[in-house]
């Protein structure tokens, strides 16, 4: 218990660290950006010069880093936004990545559950219409971006099904609140997590096939176990292991994938910041929206690996 | 299967759909619409953009405003300012009814002290007071926004024009430098400088009052209730405002939605009454086509003439600050530049790009002038001869300044691809070029930020370029793009373009009132015409979308009609 507690600490201390070097990258790189926040077909250059002026945007830059990494440290301050005026960035990118983390933790149940469920019934129905049926469906999952699968969705339940129901029954975009509801997310968490549970599924079979043909579960069906039993208790657990260790890329794809797929269903996470942000030169913005994705990416993996020792004994920390 | 079910099942419940109407006013008096991205600012004093002054013309008021049919009316003044006989001073009467929502009785101090502000913050449009005297005392380089509060606190002249006065709780005297026809029209434009806010509320956070409900206080129809930044405003109309007429939509709720295809998709579905306000009437144009092509929404659909012009720009002069040089200069004892850019002209057929781009639908052929058409100034349609389509002249012309093709020789068009219909323009141009003039062009792409800031500081041969209009009135165009009052030859000037005749008649229209101005304003624009200064493409068109039981929304050319004109029915 003690040996796991150093380690969450250890490697909550490196995403730390490891979002602050990412800040300061960012910080450098979007500063040598050609442009400003404050150009305009209507700013005259001296207008311009006192917008410049009045956020400190045109003192030496490592005089802006010193103070940038200064409230960043000492007081988790990001700025405020200069597009946006007035916003603070540090509540802003808290709130947006606690709804990409939503919409994140949703598109994981659907790739877990949806590519396990595939996988196996694949791998215990081998070569039947049903081992057919899901992998040309994991095949086909697996092949189309996520955003080709958005809009796909998007058509059929937003619009046909409108259509065909005459206005009564159809998932209508939008977002309640701050986090949203259940019938809101569900589409796009299935259109976020639907290529990697193809993903899964395929390497769930694979794995399952293996595990099915080894001689503990010929014994454990020997010994009279159900056949249910057999599956979950016996072999799932020994199959899981290699999804296990690919879950962590797949979670790194599940969130930078969510900045499409939240411009294309109006979700307010931080994927519709990311590309207006470095548009509009909306520098404490763009640093904030950098740092909150290496810090979920960081946490996702922490997440990811402290699953490690409760499918596999022999890992520990 | 599994999934299909578990999608079919986040259906359930939500609906939308259309029941009958009647001219009865529905119980619920709520009106909701997307838009593109959160505020800029909605403090008057640095409003930027046409999205935020959309929102902030419901919140804040001026003296004056722009009636429907853009005339100037009357709105916190009691009346039109009267004129000095040397046209130099004009003394408003304020209505004495009016007060900020929060109760705060409007004074002409208020008047004062918001107009001092908005000009020493030397914000975008703080040049509007550019006529009044003392204007030009005013620093360039302002303190920060909290330290001209404090001076104004003060009454420090640093910070204050000497031609404002408030002689009296309801009386305004503004004197101006020299004669200008125009500053009413400039201090009328909706959300802007000229807009009075509360030095009470303003005060005790400078910078941030206006992104509070508590603390975002104006005088118009509506107030700030709720804010989430970046994903939602809501504004609720003010009980017993002063104004007229008074508000029957109580509720209005903006969603910030970035993607264009998805705010009509939730339109469509039901989820908002409108889209294309708020300034995002950019809809795609393949949404339009189809929304044309269905029977129940084409007729939601409203496409009005919007107040930008587009053209094609030349750096016309060489010198040591403009980096870009090219064939298109204008060299003394030679017509080669401008029989070049003439050439160019009339191998653009307006017609043909106004259709491919625009389908016909989001911008028409520019035949009038630089000068948007619905605007004070507009030529008139067919009467820019450069808008006109003559390959063959345009070859001939060619050949006569150009013999060897050494001078047309890897040419670049500049535009910036942030908005779709540039990327499309530029390769329309490319194509047309090559094929009625036999000049092959280069394109580039460079992002808005930068390619503002170099096409202004002359950096390119040739570029995109364009303006959307502030107010109705011609000096909003001949002050900001050509000549000396622009900045030109060598700053904030895009082709570099000034003239002794040019100077001298923008001079003398810029002092008369409009009505006289308009013949010299004429003939400033044929000026430019004379020196082929721009290549004419179109003028733009908004795409609005309204429901059958939304009444009294829509838009002139300007802005989108006030909220407190709205009405939704049953439905």
């Amino acid at each position: 218990m003690k040996g796991s507690l150093l380690y969450i600490g250890q490697r909550t201390l490196l995403i730390a660290f490891t979002a602050l070097a990412v800040s300061s990258i960012v910080f450098i790189g979007i500063h040598r950006l050609p442009g400003d926040a404050f150009v305009s077909e209507r700013l005259r250059p001296s207008q311009q010069q006192a917008l410049l002026h009045q956020y400190g945007l045109d003192r030496p830059l490592l005089v802006q880093y010193r103070d940038f990494m200064t409230n960043l440290v000492l007081h988790g301050d990001l700025g405020q936004s200069v597009a946006n005026r007035g916003v603070r960035i540090t509540p802003l990118v808290l709130r947006e990545a606690t709804v990409s983390a939503e919409i994140g933790a949703a598109a994981l149940i659907f790739t877990i559950g949806l590519g396990l469920l595939f996988g196996v019934a694949g791998a215990i129905r081998q070569n039947s219409w049903v081992d057919y049926a899901l992998s040309a469906t994991s095949v086909v999952g697996f092949s189309m971006p996520n955003f080709v699968i958005a809009t796909f969705l998007l058509l059929v339940f937003g619009i046909w099904l409108q259509n065909l129901t005459g206005g009564g029954f159809f998932y209508e975009i939008g977002w309640d609140g701050a986090y949203g509801n259940p019938a809101e997310i569900i589409v796009p968490a299935f259109a976020l997590g639907f290529p990697y549970a193809s993903f899964v599924a395929r390497l769930t079979r694979a794995s399952m096939l293996e595990v099915i043909r080894q001689d503990y579960i010929r014994t454990a069906r020997a010994k009279g176990l159900a056949e249910q039993v057999v599956i979950v208790r016996h072999a799932l657990r020994n199959a899981l292991i290699p999804v296990v260790t690919i879950l962590g890329p797949l979670v790194i794809g599940i969130v930078t994938g969510s900045v499409v797929i939240e411009n294309i269903f109006g979700i307010p996470g931080l994927g519709k910041e990311f590309v207006q942000s470095i548009l509009n030169r909306d520098y404490n913005i763009v640093i904030g929206v950098f740092t909150g994705y290496a810090a979920l990416i960081g946490l996702a993996n922490l997440t990811v690996d402290l699953i490690y020792p409760l499918i596999d004994p022999r890992i520990r920390y | 299967m599994a999934a299909a079910g578990l999608l079919l099942a986040a259906a359930c419940g939500q609906g939308g759909g259309s029941g009958t109407q009647s001219q009865n006013l529905a119980s619920d008096q709520t009106i909701k619409f997307p838009i593109g991205d959160d505020f800029g600012t909605l403090d008057p004093a640095q409003a930027n953009s046409e999205t935020d002054q959309e929102v902030a013309q419901n919140m804040f008021d001026g003296l004056l405003r722009f009636d429907k049919n853009l005339n100037i009316v009357p709105d916190v003044a009691a009346s039109i300012p009267a004129l000095s006989s040397d046209g130099l001073t004009y003394t408003f009467k304020l209505r004495p009814d009016v007060t900020f929502w929060n109760g705060d009785k409007v004074t002409s101090k208020d008047v004062v002290y918001s107009w001092n502000r908005a000009a020493a913050q030397q914000g975008a449009y703080s040049t509007n007071f550019s006529a009044v005297a003392g204007f030009d005392k005013l620093s360039s380089k302002p303190p920060p926004v909290a330290t001209i509060e404090q001076l104004l606190a003060k009454n420090d002249p640093s910070v204050m024009m000497s031609g404002l006065s408030a002689p009296d709780d309801s009386t305004v005297v503004a004197k101006l430098a020299q004669p200008a026809g125009w500053w009413l029209s400039a201090i009328t434009l909706s959300a802007s400088t000229g807009m009075i806010v509360d030095q009470k509320v303003v005060s005790k956070d400078p910078e941030n009052w206006w992104t509070k409900p508590d603390t975002a206080v104006g005088t118009g129809a509506y107030k700030m209730s709720a804010r989430t930044p970046g994903q939602s405003v809501d504004f609720t109309a003010v009980p017993n405002w002063w104004g007229s007429p008074k508000p029957t939509v109580k509720n209005v709720h903006l969603d910030i939605i970035k993607d264009a295809t998805t705010r009509e998709t939730a339109y469509e579905q039901g989820k908002y009454d409108l889209n294309g306000f708020g300034g995002y009437s950019n809809l795609n144009v393949d949404d339009i086509l189809r929304v044309k092509n269905t029977a129940s929404l084409e007729k939601q659909l409203l496409l009005h003439p919007k107040v930008r012009t587009t053209w094609v720009n030349f750096n016309m002069v060489s010198d040591a600050q403009r980096s870009a040089k090219g064939p298109f200069v204008d060299a003394p004892g030679s017509t080669s530049g401008k029989d070049l850019r003439m050439a160019f002209a009339l191998a653009i057929d307006k017609a043909k790009l106004a259709q491919t781009v625009c389908q016909g639908l989001v911008c028409v052929p520019a035949t009038g002038g630089l000068i948007t058409k619905g605007l004070k100034g507009y030529l008139g349609d067919n009467t820019d001869p450069l808008a006109k389509f003559d390959a063959a002249k345009a070859k001939s012309l060619l050949k006569s300044a150009d013999p060897d093709g050494s001078k047309t020789k890897s040419l670049t068009y500049v535009y910036d691809p942030e908005n779709p219909l540039n990327k499309a323009v530029a390769e329309n141009l490319q194509d047309q070029w090559n094929t009625n003039l036999g000049v092959q062009i280069s394109l580039q792409a460079e992002s808005h930020s930068q390619f503002i800031k170099d096409y202004l500081s002359g950096k390119f041969v040739m570029n995109r370029s364009g303006w959307q209009a502030d107010y109705d009135h011609p000096q909003d165009w001949f002050d900001n793009l050509f000549g000396k009052v622009a900045g030109c030859p060598d700053t904030n000037c895009a082709s570099g373009f000034t003239s002794p005749q040019y100077e001298q008649l923008l001079s003398q229209a810029d002092s008369k009132p409009l009505a006289d101005a308009l013949p010299v304003y004429k003939q400033l624009s044929q000026v430019l015409i004379d020196n082929v200064a721009y290549i004419p493409l179109y003028y733009s068109v908004g795409a609005f979308m309204i429901k059958p039981y939304v009444k009294g929304a829509g838009t002139n050319n300007f802005f989108d009609i006030w909220w407190n004109e709205y009405q939704v029915l049953q439905h």
